[in-house]
């Protein structure tokens, strides 16, 4: 790339020495930042069926952080409250993680006192991790860039300027920042990111639950602001694509990414590392924009901007040119949009794709209550009886007991094909509100209930690992608490939304087997005319036998609900 | 207008001169106070003792023509008059007006216009007064219980830290507003700060939507200033231009001006700040200032209720029945039923003195009533007041008993004149947003 491509010739030729190793630096940094250094997202990439795409298809390319080997900080711990976007901490260090506590939980009653201080300790370090050590794979990618940088200086102390190498790495930058909030923008333009509450939500008094889940509702509940944020997001993106207008989507992504980072740190959201990404990119972005501005506006003095910018109309450039270009926008716009709308539609991803029994959906009250034969009175603070029961418009029931459990401290996000795994509705909720994933047999009225909240069920561990980084257990006898005769009658889940949704990705998780995870079962005959009175007879987790009179109620709600809907059920 | 000396002189085309001919009357109109109801304000307002409350409502001028709360149709009569007036000045006989110093001093206007609306808005964020934390009604009412508008502000409630970040933004804009140079950039804040809130008021529901959009308006004006060497210098990337328009005031005219300023910047930004400050420590302005029976804050449930001697056991369904009733630290108290809420809606922003007019506990909320009360701790008698204007009547007459700091004995009459006797247990509530979500939460 030999000066004589550059059309303006108005670039400084000659910089500082401290000016050249920064930008070295720098190169180095942005590079090892901006590109996928993850081998699953490659894997992701060369899986994707393009026939039958789904939206976390693209998503997937769109979403990645830093990935880089624990050089000179290591990872904090992997906490479940972390969201999607978060990077996931090395593997290596996990394992020392566990073993750490499994030391002390194997320490004995003389280190009693230290024990102690252990959760203590514990806490103060995930306080302290969630400011500074969460941002470790960027001082490790620092650190990479620093050696980079001073090495490249001993070879190249001669070279007088990078202009060229400035603007190229100034693309690669816009275009990693756009195509990244471009992802995260659509699930807001067809607002699936945070859905309207379910029925068992807006039951739950706003004191039971999580900051993290109030910030989600809080957007949740006005789907039109959502997708007003996701156009925001979007044009920050679009106008980042192109040179002209890329300062101005730079300035919007910065006010926008600045802002949620500012909201994740507030509400404990756990996306600030990922949000935060994006300001310094934008920031780098308009670097240097941003001296000519103040010499505009501030010193008032005639400016002239002075940067390096190919000719284009050169046929090695051009056709590149177009063909990256026109690649990004068809993925990014048509592949995207398609694949979004259909999501809306018919799977939004934090809700149950299935569709619940019609006749059964609605708020209940729950007149009768009887275990093992033996009628419970209705008492609020009852530590067994349901207090209020809701069949949501996909495949869950909800109920409301008097007893604490342990709450799921999650964003209810990710990518789970399977109902069971798309916990929004739970996660983040307190107040004993429980949530039950059920498999129905409509045609011998029986659902198969399982807690969609595993800590619920009485799993005492509690610690590192989110569900899927757990290690498979030992291969038990194939569990068949359903018949084969019922699960005849129930159907494939994996083919029960929509045909327009069906996808490769969602095949392939379906034929995976479920997970391993030790969930309370319910197994309740349902009987009921016109569904305003619901009869549940069965048993619970523990072979108690229930039975269940619930009572339909018209609750009329206060919030309005949007007319915007997502999902088909 | 003598006062400026105009440096190179601009020329001004014609469609110019018409555009600000029309502007300038336009904003005048929507910029000095020419409201009566303002001045009816002003002179209710205690000059020996100025509260941050009193501030908050001269920041917040706008005319209000058709409606109290603003509309845009006041925009369309105001603009309608401004064209008129554009029209028959353009008709006059030629006159000398430099368009460059009417510019001048109408964006000056403006400026100082906008930076006080933004600073009146700012303080009352950086001082987490205007969305305070939940009360403890609040936190135990449903969530479907709610308006939208009211559930965006007790979810920037549940923040203090955010809610200060928010306001450190509105003050920097302002800030920035105070000088010619850096006008631009404070107005490009408000652009994308006062964006946000218009939007959030259209999709909340909130009722100021009129109000931001105003400030907007008064922003785009200020930014419009700047907007074409900006797009000049950072989209084509060619030489710019600066600014060559610098006024200058000679002798006394340079030191009236410092003072002026000065005295602008030190009421609005050094008295203000501190008032709010002050405010913020002693008396929020959401919630009532009388305080609450002493500690018994907290929520109950009913473990007793009796109507004429009747006992009405536990009911889902019942609607006379009590569920449970919170103590807040302040003179509220409110009780959860079946009983339906006609709601008490406010949704823009009013700094109220007194405690009766403090209605933000259950503006926008159903589930439950409140009662502001007044306590008679010799004779142990509460007197409620239902606070909800829909309910202006209701009135209860309790006798109050402590057995333990856990158990409340209430007897007396109710709204309807029967005799009621409740006993109430306090349930030791934890709340998710005080203990966080990182440790093991069981609740």
């Amino acid at each position: 790339m030999g000066h004589t491509e550059n059309i303006h010739g108005n670039t400084a030729a000659k910089w500082s020495v401290g000016k050249k190793i920064a930008f070295r630096i720098a190169f180095a940094f942005f590079l090892l930042v901006s590109i996928p250094l993850s081998s699953g997202w490659y894997k992701n990439l060369f899986a994707i069926d393009w026939l039958n795409p789904h939206y976390r298809d693209i998503y997937d390319i769109a979403r990645y952080g830093t990935n880089l080997p624990p050089i000179l900080f290591g990872s904090g711990r992997p906490n479940i409250a972390d969201g999607e976007g978060q990077e996931r901490p090395g593997q290596p260090k996990q394992k020392h993680d566990k073993k750490d506590v499994l030391k002390k939980a194997g320490a004995g009653p003389a280190k009693k006192d230290s024990n102690k201080a252990g959760p203590g300790r514990d806490s103060e370090q995930q306080r302290s991790r969630s400011w500074l050590s969460d941002y470790s794979s960027w001082g490790n990618a620092l650190a990479i860039a620093v050696i980079i940088g001073l090495i490249w200086t001993l070879l190249d102390r001669k070279r007088p300027s990078y202009n060229v190498l400035y603007y190229w790495l100034t693309v690669i930058v816009r275009f990693r920042a756009a195509i990244g909030i471009i992802g995260f923008g659509y699930t807001k333009l067809f607002p699936t990111q945070m859905p309207f509450p379910s029925l068992g939500l807006l039951n739950t008094d706003f004191g039971d639950f999580t900051a993290q889940k109030i910030y989600w509702l809080s957007v949740g509940i006005v789907p039109w602001y959502q997708v007003f944020g996701g156009i925001v997001e979007i044009t920050a993106g679009a106008l980042l694509f192109f040179r002209k207008t890329a300062t101005f989507g730079a300035i919007l992504l910065i006010g926008a990414l600045g802002d949620i980072t500012f909201v994740n740190y507030a509400y404990d959201g756990g996306v600030h590392v990922y949000a935060f990404y994006f300001v310094l990119l934008g920031s780098f972005v308009i670097a240097a924009d941003v001296p000519r501005l103040y010499n505009l506006l501030i010193l008032e003095r005639y400016t002239v901007p002075q940067f390096y910018y190919p000719d284009y109309s050169k046929p090695v450039y051009k056709y590149p040119r177009i063909a990256l270009k026109g690649l990004a926008v068809f993925i990014f716009f048509g592949v995207l949009t398609y694949t979004e709308v259909i999501n809306f539609k018919y799977d939004p991803y934090k809700q149950p794709s299935t569709a619940g029994v019609k006749i059964l959906r609605g708020n209940y009250n729950v007149t009768e209550f009887k275990i093992n034969g033996q009628l419970i009175p209705y008492s609020p603070l009852d530590t067994i009886r349901w207090k209020e029961a809701t069949f949501e418009k996909w495949t869950t029931l909800t109920f409301r007991i008097n007893r604490p459990v342990v709450v799921d401290p999650s964003n209810g996000g990710g990518s789970p094909m399977r109902d069971i795994q798309r916990t929004f509705e739970i996660a983040g909720t307190a107040g004993g509100q429980r949530a039950f994933h059920y498999y129905a047999d409509t045609i011998d009225h029986v659902l198969y209930l399982q807690d969609k909240n595993a800590l619920a069920s009485g799993r005492t561990a509690f610690g590192g690992g989110r569900e899927e980084t757990e290690s498979p257990k030992k291969q038990k006898e194939p569990d068949n608490w359903i018949s084969a005769a019922a699960w005849k009658n129930i159907g494939d889940e994996n083919r029960m939304l929509d045909k327009r949704a069906w996808s490769t990705r969602r095949d392939r998780e379906f034929a995976r087997p479920e997970r391993d995870i030790k969930r309370a079962r319910l197994i309740l005959k349902y009987n009921t005319i016109d569904g305003n009175r619901v009869i549940l007879t069965g048993i619970n987790e523990n072979k108690d036998s229930l039975y269940v009179v619930l009572d339909k109620v018209d609750r009329k709600y206060v919030l309005p609900e949007s007319a915007l809907h997502a999902g088909k059920y | 207008m003598t006062t400026v000396k105009l440096e190179p002189s601009a020329e001004w085309k014609g469609y110019e001169k018409a555009l600000l001919r029309f502007f300038f009357i336009y904003f005048i109109i929507q910029t000095i106070p020419l409201d009566w109801k303002y001045y009816k304000g002003l002179f209710s307002i205690n000059w020996l003792d100025v509260r941050y409350g009193d501030i908050f409502f001269i920041s917040r001028y706008f005319p209000g023509i058709t409606s109290a709360t603003g509309s845009f149709t006041d925009w369309i009569i105001i603009a309608v008059i401004a064209a008129t007036g554009a029209f028959i000045w353009s008709k006059r006989k030629k006159s000398d007006t430099d368009y460059s110093i009417l510019y001048y001093w109408l964006r000056t206007l403006l400026r100082y216009r906008l930076a006080i609306g933004i600073i009146g808005y700012g303080f009352i964020k950086f001082f987490p007064l205007q969305a305070p934390f939940p009360s403890i009604s609040n936190l135990n009412t449903s969530y479907g219980d709610f308006t939208d508008w009211k559930i965006f502000s007790l979810s920037l409630g549940i923040v203090p830290g955010y809610e200060t970040f928010l306001g450190g933004i509105e003050l920097l804009a302002g800030i920035l507003l105070f000088f010619r140079r850096t006008a631009s950039v404070g107005a490009l804040i408000v652009l994308v700060f006062t964006g946000n809130v218009f939007i959030s008021n259209l999709a909340y529901e909130g009722g100021e939507y009129v109000y931001s959009f105003y400030l907007i308006s008064l922003a785009l004006f200020i930014f419009a200033y700047d907007a074409q060497r900006i797009y000049n210098l950072v989209a084509l990337g060619k030489p710019t231009v600066p600014n060559l328009f610098k006024p200058t005031f000679p002798g006394w005219q340079e030191n009236t001006r410092i003072v002026l300023k000065s005295a602008l910047i030190f009421f609005f930004v050094f008295v203000y700040g501190f008032k709010t400050y002050k405010g913020y420590k002693n008396d929020p302005y959401q919630f009532p200032k009388a305080k609450g029976l002493k500690g018994a804050s907290g929520i109950y449930n009913v473990s007793e209720f009796r109507i004429n001697n009747k006992t009405f056991p536990y009911s889902v369904t019942d609607r006379t029945r009590w569920k449970d009733v919170v103590f807040e630290k302040w003179a509220t108290i409110s009780i959860r039923s079946n009983r339906p809420v006609i709601l008490d809606s406010t949704n823009y922003e009013q700094v109220s003195r007194k405690d009766s007019d403090r209605n933000y506990e259950l503006a926008g909320s159903g589930g439950r009533h409140y009662y502001s009360y007044t306590a008679d701790t010799v004779n142990h008698t509460l007197i409620l007041r239902n606070k909800n204007r829909n309910y202006a009547d209701e009135k209860l007459v309790l006798h109050y008993s402590r057995p333990d700091s856990a158990t409340i004995l209430l007897s007396g009459i109710n709204e309807s004149r029967d005799s009621v006797f409740v006993l109430l247990t306090k349930i030791d509530k934890k709340y998710p947003i005080k203990l966080g979500r990182r440790g093991r939460l069981k609740l």
